[in-house]
């Protein structure tokens, strides 16, 4: 099946076996940082810009981008240096995992305390009950990274411990739940725009798509497993991350005032920093991948 | 000149938004109009026109802006000349001109029946006095026989005065207004939120929070 494969994942493989130790510089666990940094990135930016429009009423709201920033700086920090498993990254990584959480509860509080309660319009105009998620999962990728590090340390050297293998399928059923659940607020999100644009849709084919060969990738463990398919449509979804964030830029600009009018549409426009949160779990659905393959293959 | 009104947006002025922004060509043309070609009399007489100006200074008292009132009657007598009504009227109201012609003879009326003055002659309280006779229509002959006064006072004279006065930027400075959402809108909606380019109120008005008067 090997031939199936692309050739990046056998290099990795190769510098893996043969520089013990160097996993978080290369392999899956840099990819994982990468990812956790994309959508760090993302929750940070559009949660700052979010709840700078919200006026910070609650002084809860400066948690979602504080604790983002933390897990941005930890991922970049990684990615950069390559260092071994950090207890501070791993304290980092572990607080934005439980702080999306709570945040995606308050954000379901904000949304049923409206008038009419849960409705459209509310889900359509309230908080995003779905972002703060996004740091949850940042922290679960930088979480995984930081083991994937420390594991290449342990006293097994070069060779992966037997439980690794399930690993990458984990990642990956988690990669794919992220990925939909990113879909489904892009595509909550784009409804409310009316799909005014037809490249409004991609977001809500292209990565469900990826997800769900992912994840049933993931799934049929035994044999027979290429994740060919899986790969290319996640790195077209990781490439829609960055492509998004250049529509909704170009979406401002078509707004009353354009750019010109900058303060009040990075507010009000399309949110520019939202769509690398694809980039983000598809470049972590590509290292569960590259960890299948490295536990399989 | 009377000390100048005091409102919670102290040091604010719209105007200062001409270059940023929020306000566009479009925008800065209208507002240039507004403020530089104050329309002359066309449409009513001297004495008419007088009349009016007495009564807007009783409607919207302008003593604390001087010499540099907000101009009202110029714009009344323009909509008069062009004949450029709502689209729409109560039945029982006269078509728009005839209605501020029977209105004004009416006020003057009023004055020469009941003090045998002109109606600019009269000291505040007793203009106030007969205005406030057609708002309650208490007056009645000569022009109030086709002209109903209540109707005229609230629907026409003083929606009219006060649609003016709020129409010109002075105006808009002294509420806290930003002129046009347009090209800039507003992005806070929620209740007694502000955007970053609405004016800060210093003190609640309606609480009266912080050094009310």
């Amino acid at each position: 099946m090997r031939g199936a494969v692309p050739p990046r994942p056998a290099k990795q493989r190769l510098r893996a076996v043969a520089e013990p130790g160097a996993e978080a510089r290369s392999g899956p666990a840099r990819r994982l940082y990468q990812g956790a940094a994309a959508l760090s990135f993302s929750v940070f930016a559009d949660s700052a810009v979010e709840h700078y429009r919200g006026g910070f009423y609650n002084p809860a709201m400066y948690v979602g981008p504080t604790v983002s920033a933390l897990a941005l700086g930890a991922s970049l920090s990684a990615v950069r240096a390559g260092r071994r498993g950090s207890a501070a990254r791993t304290a980092i990584f572990g607080t934005a995992a439980v702080a999306g959480l709570v945040g995606a509860g308050f954000h379901v509080r904000n949304v049923l305390k409206r008038e009419g309660g849960l409705s459209w319009l509310n889900l359509f105009y309230g908080a995003p009950i779905g972002a703060p998620l996004g740091a949850t999962f940042a922290g679960l990728f930088g979480l995984a990274a930081e083991r994937l590090s420390s594991r290449r340390d342990g006293p097994n050297g070069g060779k992966a411990p037997a439980r690794r293998s399930t690993a990458g399928e984990l990642l990956g059923l988690a990669a794919a739940a992220g990925l939909l659940g990113t879909a489904a607020e892009a595509g909550l999100l784009h409804f409310r725009g009316a799909f005014q644009d037809p490249f409004m849709y991609i977001p809500v084919t292209v990565p469900p798509l990826a997800a769900v060969a992912l994840g049933r990738t993931a799934l049929r463990r035994a044999g027979g497993r290429s994740g060919g398919v899986a790969r290319t449509l996640l790195w077209t979804t990781a490439a829609t991350g960055f492509v998004g964030m250049g529509f909704h830029a170009y979406g401002i600009h078509r707004n009353m005032g354009g750019w010109r009018n900058w303060m009040q549409m990075i507010q009000q426009g399309p949110p520019v920093p939202a769509p690398p949160s694809f980039t983000g779990m598809a470049l972590a659905g590509i290292a569960a991948l590259d960890l299948m393959d490295g536990a399989h293959g | 000149m009377a000390e100048p009104l005091r409102t919670p947006y102290g040091g604010y002025d719209v105007l200062d938004k001409w270059d940023s922004p929020s306000w566009d060509d479009f925008t800065r043309e209208v507002v240039r109009r507004r403020l530089e070609e104050v329309p002359g009399r066309r449409f009513l007489t001297a004495e008419e026109w007088e009349t009016l100006d007495a009564v807007c200074a009783r409607l919207i008292p302008q003593d604390d802006r001087g010499d540099r009132p907000v101009p009202i009657v110029p714009f009344i007598d323009q909509r008069l000349h062009d004949d450029r009504g709502d689209g729409y009227r109560y039945a029982d109201m006269p078509e728009m001109r005839e209605a501020w012609r029977l209105g004004v003879a009416g006020i003057e009326r009023q004055a020469a029946e009941r003090h045998g003055e002109r109606f600019t002659q009269l000291s505040a309280p007793t203009q106030e006095e007969i205005l406030l006779q057609v708002q309650r229509g208490r007056v009645a002959g000569g022009p109030w026989d086709t002209l109903p006064p209540q109707r005229f006072f609230t629907d026409v004279l003083l929606r009219t005065v006060v649609g003016i006065y709020y129409a010109h930027p002075a105006a808009w400075s002294e509420v806290g207004f930003g002129g046009p959402a347009s090209p800039r809108g507003y992005v806070r909606r929620e209740l007694g939120s502000r955007d970053s380019w609405e004016a800060a109120e210093a003190w609640n008005p309606v609480r009266g929070a912080g050094g009310a008067p």
